[in-house]
C-alpha cells in the first residue's frame, strides 16, 4: 500500500513540475465556463423553464458539471502510450501491480487538479456567475460522495480504452469516439434530462450518465433527496462491474502478452 | 541461481493477405506463422558468475532475457530464477531483479533523479539505512551526486545511463540484465559503467547477464560467454577460448583512391589474409596477427594499390558469430 501512496505523491510531485500546462489549462477552462454562461442567458431570454429548470440553476448546473467533466479524463491514454511503445514490459518487470499503479497516478493528478483548476473555477462561479449553494447541507455532502464515486467510474471507464491499445493500433480513432460519447452521455454538456424521451432511456442504462449527471443533479436537488440513496447503489454496482472488467481485459490482454510477445 | 532447460519460445505472427479481399478474408480467417525465437535452449548460471549472452540482432537474446524476467511464458522447457519460475510469479521475481535496458528508461522522465530513487525505494521496500549505502558507495563510483536533482528528461545519455545502472542495482538484485548498457557512450563513460558492474560482481556477488555487440564490454566484465544464433545455443564457455581463437584477429579496411582492375591480393599477402572486395573501390581485409602483421599487410597493399584511407578493427561480435557458426571453434 505504501508504494502506492508514494507514486500517488509522485504524480502530485510532477503536476506541480508543469507550471505553463496548467495555466494554459486553467485559462481554457474559464473561457469555456464563460462561453456557456452566455450562451445560456440567451437561451433563457424568451423564456423562464427549460426542463423545469430555472436560469440559475441551469448556471448552477453547467458549472459544476463542466468542473466535474474535467475529471471525465484518466490514465488511460498513458497506457496505451506504453503499449503501443513496448513500454509496458518494462512496467510489467516491475513489483508492483500495473492497473494499481495508475489508477493512484491517476487519483494524484486529480487530486492536484482540484486545487489548481476546480477551486478557482468553483470560486469564480459562486462570486461571479450566481452559482447557487447545495439544496442542503446533506445534500452538499452526499454530493461530495456520488462526485468521487462518479470521478472513480470515469478513471475506470478511460482504463478500458487503455487497455483496448493490445488490440488495435488505432487508439486514436478510439479516443475520438470515447470522447463523443462521454461528451453527451455524461451529461457535462446539457443535463440529461433535456434529452428526448428515447435517448434518455439509453442514457438510463449506461453507466456514463453516473460520472456527471448524477452527482450534479444531486447537486441542484434535481434527485429528490428520498432517490438518493438508490441512485448511490447504482453509482457503486457500475464502479465495482467495471473495476472488474478493467481487471478481465486486462488479465486477458496480460496472457496475450506474455504468450503471443505483444 | 538460473537454471533454463529446453527453453523455447515461438511466436505466432498473423499472415496478412494482401489486397482488399486479403483485408476482408483476414477479418473472419486467419493463417499463423510461427516463427521459432528461441529453441531449446538449457544453460545454467552460478551465483555470482558474469556472462555475456551474445548473438546477432534477432538470434533470440531479448526472448530469452524477457522470460527470464517473466515478461514472456516459454512455450516449452523450464527456466528458474533464484529457485522462482518468473512467469508464474512476476512480481515476486522482480524483487530479485535488476535490469538496465539501453534504449528505455526505467526512471521516472519528469521528476529529479534522487525522487526517482526515493520512489524506487518504495516500490522495491528497500530499508532506509540499505538505501542511504548504497547511493553513497553508488555515487562515488558513477558520481551521480551532480545528477541527483535533475530529471532525466534534461540528462545526456551518460548521465542518464550511469543513474539507470544506479536504479538497477539500488535494491541490491540477485540477478541484473544489462542490455547495451554502453552503447553510445564515451570511452570515459564506458570505462566507468564496466568499473562499476565489476565491483558490484565483487562486493556483492551479484550475477550478472550482459547483452551487447561492443567486444570490450565483453573482455572487460565477463569470464563467460553464451552465444545464441537464430535462436540456438551455439557456444557456452569460457571466454579464453574464444580469444584465444579470435583475440588476434584484424580487419584493416582499405578505401581505394583507384578503381582496382585486380583484386587478386598480392603474392606475399595471399597465404595468410581474407579479403573481401566492396564494389572495386574498397576491400576488408582480415588476418591473424600472429601470422603477419598489420604493417606488412598495409605495406604490401600500398605497393599494389593507391589506398586513399584505412581503418584497423578489431573483430566484430557478429563475424565471431558467424565464425563459429561457420566452421565450430576448434
Amino acid at each position: 500500500m505504501r508504494k502506492y501512496i508514494e507514486i500517488f505523491k509522485s504524480q502530485l510531485q510532477l503536476d506541480a513540475a508543469y507550471n505553463g500546462w496548467f495555466w494554459a489549462n486553467a485559462v481554457a477552462s474559464v473561457i469555456g465556463l464563460l462561453i456557456a454562461f452566455s450562451f445560456w442567458h440567451a437561451v433563457y431570454r424568451h423564456t423562464t423553464q427549460i426542463a423545469n429548470m430555472n436560469l440559475p440553476k441551469m448556471i448552477s448546473y453547467v458549472v459544476i458539471a463542466m468542473i466535474l467533466g474535467n475529471y471525465v479524463s484518466g490514465v488511460g491514454n498513458r497506457l496505451s502510450e506504453s503499449i503501443r511503445s513496448g513500454e509496458v514490459a518494462i512496467e510489467l518487470m516491475k513489483p508492483y501491480d500495473l492497473l494499481l499503479k495508475l489508477i493512484w497516478l491517476d487519483l494524484g493528478s486529480k487530486v492536484s487538479a482540484s486545487v489548481r483548476n476546480s477551486l478557482p473555477l468553483l470560486v469564480i462561479g459562486y462570486a461571479f456567475l450566481g452559482v447557487q449553494a447545495p439544496v442542503s447541507l446533506a445534500g452538499g455532502a452526499l454530493f461530495a460522495v456520488s462526485a468521487i464515486l462518479g470521478v472513480l467510474i470515469g478513471t475506470q471507464f478511460d482504463l478500458i480504452i487503455g487497455v483496448l491499445a493490445f488490440w488495435t493500433v488505432n487508439v486514436w480513432g478510439l479516443r475520438v469516439l470515447r470522447t463523443g460519447i462521454l461528451s453527451i452521455f455524461t451529461g457535462a454538456l446539457i443535463p440529461v434530462t433535456l434529452f428526448p424521451a428515447w435517448l434518455l432511456r439509453i442514457s438510463e442504462v449506461l453507466p456514463f450518465q453516473s460520472m456527471v449527471y448524477t452527482p450534479v443533479a444531486i447537486y441542484t436537488g434535481a434527485i429528490p433527496f428520498q432517490a438518493v440513496g438508490m441512485t448511490l447503489l447504482i453509482q457503486t454496482i457500475w464502479l465495482i462491474g467495471l473495476y472488474v472488467l478493467v481487471r478481465l481485459i486486462w488479465s486477458v490482454a496480460l496472457r496475450k502478452v506474455v504468450i503471443f510477445g505483444g | 541461481m538460473i537454471r533454463v532447460e529446453h527453453l523455447s519460445k515461438e511466436y505466432k505472427i498473423a499472415r496478412r493477405k494482401p489486397g482488399l479481399r486479403g483485408a476482408a478474408q483476414n477479418l473472419f480467417h486467419r493463417t499463423y506463422d510461427t516463427k521459432a525465437a528461441v529453441s531449446d535452449v538449457s544453460f545454467s548460471i552460478d551465483q555470482g558468475e558474469m556472462v555475456g549472452y551474445i548473438g546477432a540482432n534477432g538470434a533470440g537474446k531479448s526472448t530469452t532475457i524477457k522470460m527470464l524476467c517473466g515478461i514472456l511464458t516459454p512455450t516449452a522447457g523450464e527456466v528458474r530464477v533464484a529457485g522462482i519460475v518468473p512467469y508464474k510469479q512476476r512480481q515476486r521475481n522482480a524483487r530479485n531483479i535488476g535490469a538496465v535496458f539501453g534504449q528505455r528508461t526505467q526512471l521516472f522522465w519528469d521528476i529529479p533523479a534522487r525522487e526517482s530513487f526515493n520512489l524506487l525505494k518504495h516500490i522495491y521496500q528497500i530499508p532506509q539505512h540499505r538505501f542511504d549505502e548504497n547511493l553513497r558507495t553508488f555515487s562515488d563510483v558513477l558520481e551521480l551526486e551532480p545528477l541527483f536533482g535533475r530529471p532525466v528528461r534534461q540528462m545526456s545519455l551518460g548521465e542518464k545511463m550511469r543513474c539507470e545502472l544506479a536504479a538497477a542495482f539500488l535494491q541490491d538484485p540477485l540477478v541484473v540484465y544489462l542490455d547495451e548498457p554502453t552503447i553510445g557512450l564515451d570511452v570515459s563513460v564506458k570505462a566507468r559503467i564496466r568499473k562499476f558492474i565489476r565491483e558490484m560482481n565483487r562486493n556483492r556477488k551479484t550475477t550478472v547477464i550482459l547483452t551487447t555487440h561492443d567486444m570490450q564490454d565483453i573482455e572487460e566484465i565477463c569470464s563467460r560467454l553464451i552465444m545464441i544464433d537464430a535462436g540456438r545455443l551455439l557456444y557456452d564457455g569460457d571466454l579464453r577460448s574464444v580469444r584465444q581463437r579470435f583475440g588476434n584477429r584484424r580487419t584493416i579496411h582499405f578505401d581505394l583512391a583507384t578503381t582496382a582492375t585486380d583484386t587478386a591480393m598480392p603474392a606475399q599477402l595471399a597465404p595468410w589474409v581474407f579479403a573481401e572486395w566492396e564494389g572495386r573501390e574498397k576491400v576488408h581485409i582480415q588476418f591473424d596477427a600472429r601470422q603477419t602483421s598489420a604493417s606488412d599487410v598495409i605495406a604490401a597493399m600500398m605497393q599494389s594499390y593507391a589506398v586513399r584511407d584505412l581503418t584497423i578493427t578489431d573483430p566484430s561480435i557478429e563475424s565471431i558469430v558467424k565464425d563459429i557458426y561457420e566452421r565450430g571453434l576448434s
